[in-house]
């Protein structure tokens, strides 16, 4: 069966439905269920995935623009494989999280978050440039319009369209770079069935040093900005701060600008991605110090998660520049807890944010009296975030940091600062916001999570500590794809 | 009864804790009822706990301790091995007996002191955390699973110091211990990744051997970071200001934590690393120093405070300070016995306190004749050394400088490089031009849209007839002349005739 065929199809298929079904079924709803299926069929791919073999599997594979060799060339390996299921987790704490909010034209906002979770579905799955560059590029667009029409605060518009400016300009370093890799494969003349497009194809393909070097500083800048990466990250925090919340946290939780390192950018020019190690460890140190140390004088609840991502992100870039199995696997559970811990945070936040009205830290504090519930899955998933054992957070950061020590111990040093300041910046600001008397008096009239959102957080925080308890059954799917990685890399 | 059976001891607490956290997470009906149900779950775990230790006792003491247990392995990623493996010999079963008992003590005293309090079950989750997580640190066979259990015990710490979470001053100790904590924290984890580095593996039981054969600088190096967790947990200087704010919590939290389980825990680490430490004489002298002015400072500390639960932590840490000098000194054992009894009779300390703050009513100790005269002393004595503002100025405020100044230079430079919708974008006057450009590439940009636009505005097409303008016009005369005839259909066909036969 062509499952992942039919996992990309279940996005647009909701958004028909949207359409399709008459006003009084809310689009809420079908978006809610289009996720659920979503789920499903990605929880039906992982079981049917070998773990025990390394490479692509699932391939499907058909002629989309023969003259152009481009293919509709889908599959999944044991890196990308995991992120299925909590990209559709994820859609559907936003979809969930964004019921009360949202009020005006629910119909299209419903629609754009459906194209941007099948667009993110696709970046996962496509393993012809064109094609990912095509879903890439897609999912752009939906954001700036989310942004730009459902954001809170005043500066919404600049900021949609700053972001969609950047991501842009991003994008174009890396068609850029996928051009030049064609150009090059189909001047060796290979037989005609190779498409120049093909990842397979140009992981097969040994290339010139010089090609390697524009390559991966290309495809760097490019997916660096989407990451985000020092010093292109500035979009961010604005973007966490004035987007609509339920939709931050899709920003926060799907990383496709670390994904596309992993999957394109240091696979793709091996020899120079292991020159540049200085430059991939020193982008991985700064990040999770300067991240966690602007955390830390952060007014708001939500630039102050925006920050302490960005410190998370230097954190897996770390993990990938050691080049050994265990720090990429690590690296690679840190992005899976993404969706889980840092999206959950940001859905909670949303919840947060729509009885309160404000996120603004000095108008908070004493939330955890009358919100236990929010309160609680705030803290699971926060310790989480901090890498306590217990939660999937521990086995990522342990890993990470462990091979960072031990064979960079500089930059494990500079991850260990940053990890006890990110500790010290979550702690006190979720003493801020969620300990105290009550200061708002909004706080005395609201109510707790309600059973959906509850269904939502609970399961959240039940994967984190199921993986964190027993990391075995996720580490394993990682495994054999990081081993290959990583020997690709000459770690 | 087989040594496996050990997995028992944390796994009993532990799924007590998750079946009371259910049940309450499920709308569990409360009141007393409810309360004693959490209490019955909660004890009878611990005491199938002690059970299943005792059995361990008794075949040791027949049989001898068979020492590192392996059961398999937690996860593997790489190189990088983790195996669930319990370490059973004298040090580790005898305190880890102990816990069990204090633990179920402790239980059953909250019982009554927390009776219809609001976070009872909290409460009882919490400690019931906190157990499993003594235990492990305790019983675990190698350092991962002891980490595991070391952190479990930190977070259920904080949980408990900040257990009366609207009091500002409770929820900052709370921070301030899990911080303090956290740095200590990061020693283990350097200190793990040392010993993956020089000696391989991460069985307590390996550490010895590996110890003698490795040099003495790498030995020192590796012990160094867990003496610095072990200070941080046990509260010695200079990580001690944490646990003076630390007694926030309800009493018998306080009890166990600061008074006789937790504070030990850096103690007992210390004894775990008896024979990497006797490799380093330099690191026995560092404990042995900080221990002595641990000593001192508590004693020091005790001598001021007019609160019975305050004297007697300042007590502990004299007790704790004392036993890092044993240690320092290289009397190992004599520790270990001071450690346990020590935790055995500050717990009913602890617990007796509040019947005896009621029994006596008022009337605390007076200050000592000689520390009444001077002031500067005892003014010194009161401010507990300034230790904590001393920490504060080295650590905790230069921490937020720095964060403010890096958010300065993203603001100021960063953001502007890549051009941020600042400010200013909202201010009218600076809207005269339909498109501004920002940071860096957008500067770079409008200083060339402005430069081509003087370029086409005086070279191409001239204000009054430039060459291209003239050019310009001449062609459209023709274009306009050409058009008109392709107005008429004649010679429409003839194009078309034309472009057929060109075609053909």
């Amino acid at each position: 069966m062509p499952l992942i065929s039919i996992l990309l199809l279940t996005m647009p298929l909701g958004v028909a439905l949207i359409w399709w079904l008459p006003r009084r079924v809310p689009a809420a709803f079908v978006a809610a269920v289009t996720c659920i299926s979503a789920f499903v069929v990605a929880i039906l791919i992982l079981s049917s995935f070998d773990a025990e073999m390394a490479g692509f599997q699932l391939i499907e594979e058909a002629a989309w623009l023969p003259g152009l060799n481009i293919n509709y060339l889908v599959g999944v390996d044991g890196i990308s494989v995991l992120f299925l299921p909590v990209t559709a987790l994820l859609s559907l704490g936003a979809v969930v999280m964004s019921y009360r909010n949202i009020t005006r034209f629910p119909r299209i906002y419903y629609s754009l978050l459906l194209v941007e979770c099948g667009a993110t579905l696709g970046v996962f799955c496509a393993l012809d440039t064109v094609m990912f560059f095509l879903f890439w590029e897609i999912s752009i667009i939906p954001i700036y319009f989310l942004v730009s029409l459902w954001g809170n605060g005043e500066r919404r518009r600049l900021v949609a369209k700053k972001y969609m400016l950047i991501m842009i300009a991003g994008g174009l370093p890396i068609l850029f770079g996928f051009l030049l890799l064609a150009q090059y494969v189909s001047s060796l003349g290979l037989s005609s069935l190779a498409s120049p497009f093909d990842l397979r194809v140009l992981l097969a393909t040994p290339l010139p040093e010089s090609l390697q070097l524009s390559v991966f500083l290309l495809l760097l800048v490019g997916f660096g900005v989407k990451a985000p990466i020092l010093p292109l990250h500035t979009w961010f925090p604005l973007v966490a701060a004035d987007g609509p919340a339920a939709i931050t946290a899709l920003l926060a939780g799907l990383k496709l600008g670390v994904y596309g390192l992993i999957r394109f950018a240091l696979p793709l020019a091996p020899d120079v991605a292991v020159d540049f190690q200085w430059l991939l460890l020193g982008l991985g140190s700064v990040a999770v110090v300067y991240g966690s140390l602007i955390a830390l004088v952060q007014g708001n609840l939500r630039t102050t998660l925006a920050y302490l991502g960005i410190s998370h992100v230097g954190l897996v870039l770390l993990g990938l520049a050691t080049f050994q199995t265990a720090g990429v696997q690590g690296a690679v559970l840190e992005l899976v807890n993404f969706p889980l811990v840092a999206g959950g945070l940001f859905l909670i936040t949303a919840a947060l944010r729509q009885r309160v009205g404000t996120t603004a830290l000095l108008s908070l504090g004493g939330a955890a009296k009358t919100l236990p519930w929010l309160a609680t899955s705030f803290l699971l998933l926060g310790l989480a975030s901090l890498g306590i054992p217990g939660t999937s957070g521990f086995p990522a950061e342990f890993l990470i940091l462990l091979t960072t020590l031990e064979t960079h111990t500089g930059s494990g040093i500079a991850a260990l600062f940053g990890v006890v300041v990110g500790a010290a910046c979550l702690l006190s600001v979720y003493r801020r916001s969620f300990f105290g008397p009550i200061h708002n008096p909004a706080f005395h009239e609201v109510d707790d999570l309600r059973p959906r959102e509850r269904a939502i957080a609970l399961l959240f925080v039940v994967i984190v500590l199921v993986v964190g308890i027993y990391p075995a059954v996720v580490l394993d799917v990682i495994s054999t794809t990081a081993a290959l990685w990583s020997q690709r890399m000459g770690g | 009864m087989p040594f496996e059976l050990i997995a028992l001891a944390p796994l009993l607490p532990l799924l007590a804790t998750a079946l009371v956290a259910a049940w309450h997470i499920f709308g569990a009906p409360g009141g007393d009822a409810a309360e004693a149900r959490t209490v019955r779950l909660l004890s009878y775990a611990m005491l199938g706990s002690l059970a299943v230790l005792l059995a361990m006792d008794a075949r040791a003491l027949l049989y001898g301790a068979p020492g590192e247990i392996v059961l398999g392995t937690w996860f593997a990623a790489g190189g990088i091995q983790i195996p669930v493996s319990f370490m059973i010999d004298a040090l580790s079963l005898p305190f880890a007996t102990l816990i069990a008992v204090i633990g179920y003590i402790a239980l059953k005293f909250s019982a009554n002191y927390l009776h219809r309090e609001r976070g009872f079950h909290r409460f009882f989750i919490i400690n019931g955390l906190f157990l499993t997580g003594m235990l492990m640190l305790v019983l675990s066979g190698n350092i991962v699973l002891s980490f595991v259990g070391w952190e479990i015990v930190g977070v259920s710490s904080y949980l408990l110091i900040g257990y009366a979470f609207e009091r500002t001053v409770a929820t900052g100790s709370a921070v301030r211990a899990f911080v303090t904590n956290r740095i200590g924290d990061a020693g283990f984890i350097l200190a793990i990744a040392l010993t993956l580095h020089y000696f391989d593996s991460f069985a307590w039981s390996g550490l010895g051997a590996a110890a003698i054969s490795t040099g003495t600088v790498s030995v020192s190096l590796v012990a160094l970071g867990f003496v610095v967790a072990a200070l941080a947990k046990s509260a010695q200087v200079p990580f001690t200001p944490w646990i003076t704010r630390a007694l926030e919590g309800p009493t018998p939290s306080s009890a166990i934590f600061y008074g006789s389980l937790m504070v030990h825990a850096g103690v007992y680490l210390i004894l775990r690393l008896e024979p990497v430490l006797v490799q380093a004489p330099l690191l026995l002298v560092l404990i042995a120093v900080a221990g002595l002015v641990t000593a001192l400072y508590g004693w020091f500390g005790g001598l001021v405070q007019s609160d019975v639960k305050s004297a007697l932590l300042f007590g502990t840490l004299t007790q704790i300070g004392i036993m890092f000098v044993t240690i320092g000194f290289g009397a190992f054992d004599v520790a270990a016995w001071h450690m346990c009894l020590h935790a055995t009779f500050r717990a009913w300390q602890f617990l007796s306190a509040p019947s005896y703050m009621h029994a006596v009513k008022g009337a605390s100790v007076e200050v000592p004749p000689w520390l009444g005269r001077s002031q500067r002393w005892y003014t010194a004595i009161l401010e507990r050394f300034w230790l904590e503002r001393f920490g504060d100025a080295l650590l905790t405020l230069p921490m937020q400088d720095l964060g403010r100044d890096m958010r300065l230079f993203d603001e100021r430079i960063v953001s502007r490089m890549l051009g941020a919708p600042g400010d200013s974008e909202f201010s009218p006057h600076r809207q005269n031009r339909l498109v501004r450009g920002r940071g860096v590439a957008g500067a770079l940009l409008e200083w060339c849209a402005a430069n081509l636009y003087r370029l086409e505005q005086h070279l191409l097409m001239g204000t009054e007839g430039g060459p291209t303008r003239r050019t310009l016009r001449a062609l459209s005369e023709y274009l306009a002349v050409l058009e008109s005839m392709l107005e008429q259909p004649r010679y429409l066909i003839l194009l078309i005739l034309i472009i057929f036969i060109a075609g053909m």
